[in-house]
């Protein structure tokens, strides 16, 4: 059989004037190394000779030194005879270990943090290290199943990552009885706050070089995790912590999984409402990045204004406060949309708002470059949106104010720190099981009564 | 992060698993190849893509350096790993294909037997009654827990198959071969290295375990061209998949040995074994005159002694 490293004529021709090459550098070579050799027993002789003449003018009783003191001065190089190959430099990969779990007894608990929908969470020490963490207990509903999957999924992925802008799963720990694997820990990075309550508990929202750096290092995270085939698909101002450094992590990988491209049939059941791409509220099976991008312009919003986005009541509510706020898609603005399940039964008004026009008077104190990011996130169709890495060049973070650097980020008092938080008003991520499905909705009022609106008086020029 | 890389067993692990399981080394062997094969042939009845059912024999014996030979019955092992590896991947797969698949795969009908030795066709015999199958679910989901406790729910997984054509890709074996009419050369050679990546899942040497991707793949895009005759180039080209001339050695004799392993577990346990249980271990035990419990430890200090002798020789003849 044939391959392109087979041996033909060519081959052979070439093959032959390797071969004579080869000869001829040997010959040289040999030549070369006859000549040094030469050369070198001159050498040898003409250093003996002198040697010798030194010997003669020395005393008898020193006359066996010489021939010490020559072993001792450098010979003459030897010419090498044939240049070693240098080893190649190969790639090493770090091989870390795998072994059995610890006890969670090895950790002294020091305080409840939150409930979240997938787990409890408390702060703790390593009584080994001492250093302080986060624990986040397992719930372990579905015990038909074993051992929870979107659990084993947030252990998989956040496992796999390393990036100062996720948050580092340390280990996993279980309970002390191990006949029966029940109570699961992941051993977290604590950090002092999550973005959520920081936002409620300020009086003044973030200042736009704030805003740049925390939206900075989230678009940074959101891109490593791209990068490396996963979703989130759960980002949303109480899943992103903040240490008092100024640091910002992403954190709960609940929902996240690893995608592919084309992209695998996913559920449609994921991210929490308020932070749902429409793609994702009218039934797209098969979506991808573009998701994680549009809860990244929600958050951005909502650090702005300090007030979450789109609240929606429900998932019809959800879409049209959508609608109403970046427009209607048209056939036009996003192709195919109509096909998907829950757009069929939609019924649009026929005189769609431009998009970004509405987000744009809602943000006026935002400069161009600033709501020109904003609108291109918040962007209807999928296709459109920008990935992580686009928006990280966006020249909104390049403009004045630059982003301010993490070590100058205000302190605040940590909750999770010291006392029990009180639960929060968010709505939590979709539980797995059957979608809802969106009935036949008539969207064409949303912008019905336009007309009556109060209008300001502006002025015009009067004819008279 | 670590598309291309796997965690390694450590040289402790290795040592230890030798003299923790107080089991002679070639009924070590047969556990191990034999649980392998059936992990692969019920991914094959489940329909699984290859990658989960590869994934599945890697972390079965990865839990295997963890904890001992005999804690589970194999088979229970075998389908409670395969059932966890499927749950968090693209293909998750229902405990109950699972548990039937199993049944079938361990009764005397077994696709895994030889035609020979096939009893007649009997469905009753890999029947799982409702209460049955409640009893096996329950000891898989229990046994899911100890696999994820020993593991430290590291479930991290490279394969090297991909590797291997995309290597083929750049050494042009493909391209190469398309313009000829016919069996396409190339493709033959791709087949045949997934073959051996495939088999390799098998060694009781635990390949996948002490070796990373690259070098698995270069070794199987290497055995797999010399098989088809097809040319490589004359200069060392492994060295561009980051992997030496002494790993590519080892690994190809390793690759090349499956034959003979299969040869000889068929030899010892007999070519209609379909899957061999910890009771055919025990009996083999009680045959050898050794029990469990006792019996070990001796056969590792020689292994001791004639390590140190070999590193005295290596030494004196410096």
């Amino acid at each position: 059989m044939k391959s392109r490293w087979a041996d033909d004529e060519e081959d052979a021709a070439l093959e032959a004037q390797r071969k004579r090459e080869k000869e001829e550098k040997k010959r040289l070579k040999a030549e070369k190394q006859r000549k040094a050799d030469e050369a070198a027993a001159r050498e040898r002789e003409a250093a003996q000779a002198a040697a010798a003449a030194e010997t003669q003018s020395q005393d008898a009783e020193l006359s066996s030194r010489p021939a010490k003191r020559r072993k001792l001065s450098p010979e003459p190089r030897e010419p090498v005879a044939e240049e070693e190959p240098r080893p190649a430099k190969l790639l090493r990969f770090p091989a870390p270990e795998w072994k059995k779990c610890r006890s969670v007894e090895d950790f002294e608990k020091l305080n409840d943090i939150e409930e979240g929908a997938y787990g409890w969470v408390s702060r703790a020490k390593d009584s080994i290290t001492g250093k302080v963490v986060a624990l986040k207990r397992l719930k372990m509903d579905n015990a038909q199943d074993g051992i929870p999957v979107t659990g084993l999924r947030e252990i998989q992925t956040l496992m796999d990552c390393a990036h100062p802008n996720i948050v580092t799963l340390r280990e996993v720990v279980v309970g002390e009885d191990t006949s029966k694997i029940e109570n699961i820990f992941l051993v977290l990075d604590f950090l002092e706050h999550d973005l959520k309550t920081l936002l409620e508990d300020m009086n003044e929202p973030f200042l736009n070089s704030e805003v740049k750096t925390l939206l900075l290092q989230l678009t940074s995270g959101v891109s490593y995790l791209h990068d490396n085939w996963i979703l989130h698909r759960d980002l949303k101002t109480s899943n992103l912590l903040l240490n008092n450094r100024g640091v910002l992590k992403i954190a709960d990988f609940g929902m996240a999984r690893y995608f592919g491209d084309p992209p695998p049939k996913m559920t449609q059941l994921v991210v929490t409402l308020w932070y749902r791409a429409p793609e994702l509220l009218l039934g797209a099976e098969r979506y991808g990045t573009a998701i994680d991008m549009w809860s990244v312009g929600c958050i951005f919003g909502e650090l702005l204004t300090k007030e979450p986005l789109l609240q929606g009541k429900n998932e019809v509510d959800e879409l049209s406060k959508i609608f109403e706020l970046c427009g209607i898609p048209t056939e036009e603005s996003w192709p195919g949309f109509k096909r998907l399940p829950n757009a069929r039964s939609l019924r649009l008004p026929k005189n769609p708002v431009t998009q970004g026009s509405v987000l744009r008077a809602k943000f006026p104190f935002l400069t161009s470059a600033g709501s020109s990011l904003l609108v291109s996130l918040l962007e209807l169709n999928p296709a459109r949106r920008p990935t992580a890495k686009e928006v990280l060049e966006h020249p909104f973070f390049k403009e004045d104010p630059k982003p301010k650097s993490t070590e100058m980020f205000p302190t605040f008092p940590s909750k999770a720190g010291q006392e029990k938080r009180r639960r929060r008003g968010t709505p939590n991520a979709p539980v797995r099981g059957n979608v809802p499905e969106i009935k036949a909705t008539d969207f064409s009022g949303i912008f019905a009564g336009r007309e009556d609106e109060e209008k300001g008086g502006g002025f015009s020029l009067k004819l008279i | 992060m670590s598309h291309l890389s796997n965690p390694l067993a450590t040289a402790e692990q290795l040592y230890k698993k030798a003299s923790v399981n107080d089991l002679p080394a070639e009924l070590q062997d047969s556990i191990l190849f034999f649980t392998a094969r059936l992990t692969q042939a019920a991914g094959v009845l489940l329909r699984l893509p290859q990658d989960v059912t590869a994934q599945a024999n890697v972390l079965l014996f990865r839990y295997w350096l963890v904890d001992g030979l005999m804690q589970h019955e194999f088979s229970e092992l075998s389908a409670a790993t395969i059932y966890m590896t499927a749950k968090i991947s693209a293909s998750p797969r229902s405990l109950r294909s699972i548990t039937n698949v199993y049944a079938y795969l361990t009764s005397p009908n077994s696709s895994l037997s030889t035609p020979n030795s096939n009893p007649p066709p009997d469905p009753e015999s890999y029947y799982l009654s409702e209460s049955t199958y409640i009893t096996n679910r329950n000891r898989l989901l229990h046994i899911e827990g100890q696999l994820l406790n020993a593991l430290g729910f590291n479930t991290h997984v490279a394969l090297p198959h991909p590797l291997a054509i995309t290597y083929l890709q750049a050494l042009d074996v493909f391209a190469a071969s398309r313009s000829q009419k016919g069996k396409s050369a190339g493709t033959e050679v791709g087949k045949r290295a997934i073959e051996y990546l495939n088999t390799a899942l098998l060694s009781p040497q635990m390949l996948y375990l002490t070796h990373q991707p690259c070098a698995l793949a270069t070794t199987a895009v290497y055995l797999a061209a010399r098989d088809k005759g097809v040319k490589l180039p004359d200069v060392e080209w492994w060295e561009v998949f980051d992997c030496e001339r002494e790993e590519l050695g080892f690994l190809a004799v390793a690759m090349g040995s499956l034959e003979g392993v299969v040869r000889r577990e068929m030899e010892r346990w007999g070519e209609g074994k379909a899957m061999i249980t910890r009771a055919d271990i025990r009996g083999e035990m009680e045959k050898m005159g050794t029990a469990l419990g006792s019996g070990g430890a001796a056969e590792v200090e020689d292994e001791e002694a004639e390590m140190a002798r070999l590193m005295d020789e290596k030494v004196a003849a410096q």
